[in-house]
């Protein structure tokens, strides 16, 4: 026996968490867009998707945030920190891919330096995530060693029932649990087994890219150049990936006033790495390249022990020019040793 | 012969006799109904190339690569109609020499691709003009009209809407074989003359300013809507761009090697009814 959420009590707990001052969040498709956002009801979720185009992290950490307000006057400086205001939200119907990505990048933002502007968000935000049962030809969750149903960085997860009328219910964390508290009375015990999860083909072998990467041979190595010739140089990977943090601190006003903003920055781009003095340390696509695929699988892993990678596939499903860190994964693999 | 085998043994004797040094065109991608650009550089190399009706990009694109025609040889290219004009645009601002280019031309009808004969952009002439004959799209054409029968605070919604969802991943630029400027004005940060924020005033600044850079230069490939990753339909944009230059200057981008760019240039008889 376990407990059970059947569908037609999913706008039960939607209205129950909205009254215990939640705002709930779910995949919608609105102007041509799948995403999360704001829903009232269930029947405004598309839950139905392999993975919304965007991720949840954009939710944590905003393609462009306010840090501070300033002033500056004669004789002082008056500046006022703008973190975001405490927000109790449920993130409902989240792929184990993009919970897994917030918690990849937790160490990231806590590491020197707490980074408020991230915690603030994710302290007051459960995670109930759907395990697969669905996958796409870009899935790659299994080759990161994650899985379809992995519970990493969710704090409930949802098994969907072989019946299609709900899901299995389980707490992981204590926020879980709390969670759902509220909507105790809409669940029930049930002994209707769970669909099968999504089978993801292994795609390349990760041990093999790390061992490569981590041969200071490979770092000049011609495959780079090879591999990136029609990197157009656009940040569509960057900026759809479940892990990808880096981001430019811009001031926008005048001398006098402004507003400081943490914008959403990308290694593919050209500008990224551009000194001052106009020398570019990474002045060619294939360096750019390089660094994303060495700054994933090598340098992250070196620092917080795991891969900035959570297996969602975007970068390729989404690629102008077809490319992704698939393709090039599978070639390390395929390298002769 | 099909087109595809064709080419594939063309590339391969260009490549063996040296005439070009490098051919850019399409082979399998990660689906089976997606094709991805590739580089070839050797006769063998040549199998790799693939032609059919997923072939779909403009790649005119690469032959904006810093440094890639700057050795006076030659590339060889596959392009469609839309890539052609690209070319013709690229030599009348004089970004390339058109002479260096090899074109294997190719058109797409009913999902098959089919060979456009000649190899300069010079030998193209009458496609473009048949191109130009054949209209705008009807289709784009219909899309854009719902828009054009809003009013103007529906329009501005509809936009607003449409560009707050842009993340400034500039993928529509990069795509472009039009954006081949070495440093984008968006780029720019002494001064910084666009905000770099993607909220929805820095992204309303952003679009505004790809449009009107694209204004009687776009091809309408649809590389930028195919690209972007939010969706956002830029087609619609570039559509109105090249009705407005159409309609008042009869002027259809990519028509020649020597065309004179629309900004750039008058007649004594344009219309002069925006002057007050």
């Amino acid at each position: 026996m376990s407990r059970i959420l059947l569908k037609n009590k999913l706008d039960d707990c939607i209205a129950a968490w909205r009254s215990a001052g939640f705002s709930v969040l779910a995949p919608v498709r609105r102007s041509d867009l799948s995403r999360f956002d704001e829903v009232e009801r269930s029947a405004d979720m598309a839950l139905d998707l392999v993975l919304p185009e965007r991720t949840i992290k954009d939710h944590f950490f905003p393609q462009t945030e306010p840090l501070i307000k300033y002033k500056i006057k004669k004789h002082d400086i008056d500046s006022q920190e703008m973190l975001p205001p405490d927000m109790k939200r449920v993130f409902f119907g989240v792929r184990p891919c993009d919970a897994s990505g917030l918690a990849i990048d937790d160490p990231l933002f806590g590491w020197d330096y707490k980074d408020e502007y991230w915690f603030k968000r994710r302290d007051n935000a459960v995670i109930v995530t759907i395990a697969c049962t669905a996958s796409d030809d870009f899935c790659m969750c299994t080759s990161v060693k994650l899985d379809p149903d992995s519970t990493k960085g969710s704090d409930v997860m949802l098994r969907p029932l072989q019946n299609g009328n709900g899901w299995q219910v389980e707490a992981l964390t204590d926020r879980g649990n709390a969670l759902l508290g509220p909507v105790a009375s809409f669940l029930q015990e049930g002994s209707e087994a769970p669909a099968p999860v999504a089978s993801v083909p292994v795609r390349f072998d990760v041990d093999r890219v790390m061992e490569w990467l981590a041969d200071p041979a490979s770092f000049e190595s011609h495959f780079w150049k090879e591999i990136s010739l029609r990197c157009i140089g656009c940040g569509s990977c960057t900026f759809l990936c479940p892990t990808c943090h880096c981001f430019d601190i811009q001031d926008e006003g005048d001398t006098f006033s402004g507003i400081r903003r943490k914008n959403w920055d990308s290694c593919s781009f050209a500008m990224f790495t551009m000194h001052t003095s106009g020398h570019n340390p990474r002045n060619t696509q294939s360096t750019r390249w390089r660094q994303r695929i060495m700054h994933k699988f090598n340098y992250y892993r070196g620092k917080f022990g795991v891969n900035s990678c959570s297996g969602c596939g975007r970068c390729t499903r989404q690629c102008p020019v077809d490319m992704g860190i698939t393709e090039t994964l599978q070639a390390i693999t395929n390298l002769p040793k | 012969m099909g087109i595809q085998e064709q080419y594939i043994s063309e590339a391969a004797g260009l490549l063996a006799s040296g005439a070009v040094k490098l051919v850019i065109g399409y082979c399998e991608g990660s689906t089976p109904d997606r094709r991805r650009p590739v580089f070839v550089r050797t006769p063998a190399e040549a199998e790799r190339l693939m032609l059919d009706g997923a072939c779909v990009a403009n790649l005119s694109t690469y032959l904006i690569t810093e440094g890639l025609l700057s050795d006076g040889k030659s590339v060889a290219v596959f392009l469609k109609p839309d890539g052609i004009r690209s070319i013709n645009i690229l030599a009348a601002e004089a970004q390339i020499n058109p002479e260096q280019v090899v074109i294997f031309g190719f058109d797409i009808e009913n999902g098959q691709a089919r060979t456009l004969a000649g190899r300069k952009a010079s030998d193209f002439t009458s496609v473009v003009e048949a191109a130009k004959a054949a209209g705008l799209s009807a289709d784009l054409q219909k899309e854009s009209e719902r828009l054009v029968q809003m009013s103007a605070e529906e329009r501005f919604e509809y936009w607003k809407e449409q560009f707050s969802k842009c993340i400034k991943c500039y993928a529509c630029r990069q795509v472009c074989p039009m954006c081949y400027c070495r440093r984008c004005i968006v780029d720019v940060n002494q001064p910084q003359w666009v905000n770099t924020s993607s909220h929805t005033l820095g992204n309303f600044e952003w679009n505004i300013v790809r449009a009107f850079h694209l204004a009687g230069r776009c091809v309408a490939c649809g590389g930028c809507d195919r690209s972007c990753p939010v969706n956002i339909p830029l087609r619609l944009i570039n559509h109105r761009m090249a009705k407005e230059v159409l309609d008042a200057f009869d002027y259809y981008a990519g028509e020649s090697t020597d065309q004179k760019p629309v900004l750039a240039t008058f007649r004594q008889d344009d219309p002069e009814t925006f002057i007050l």
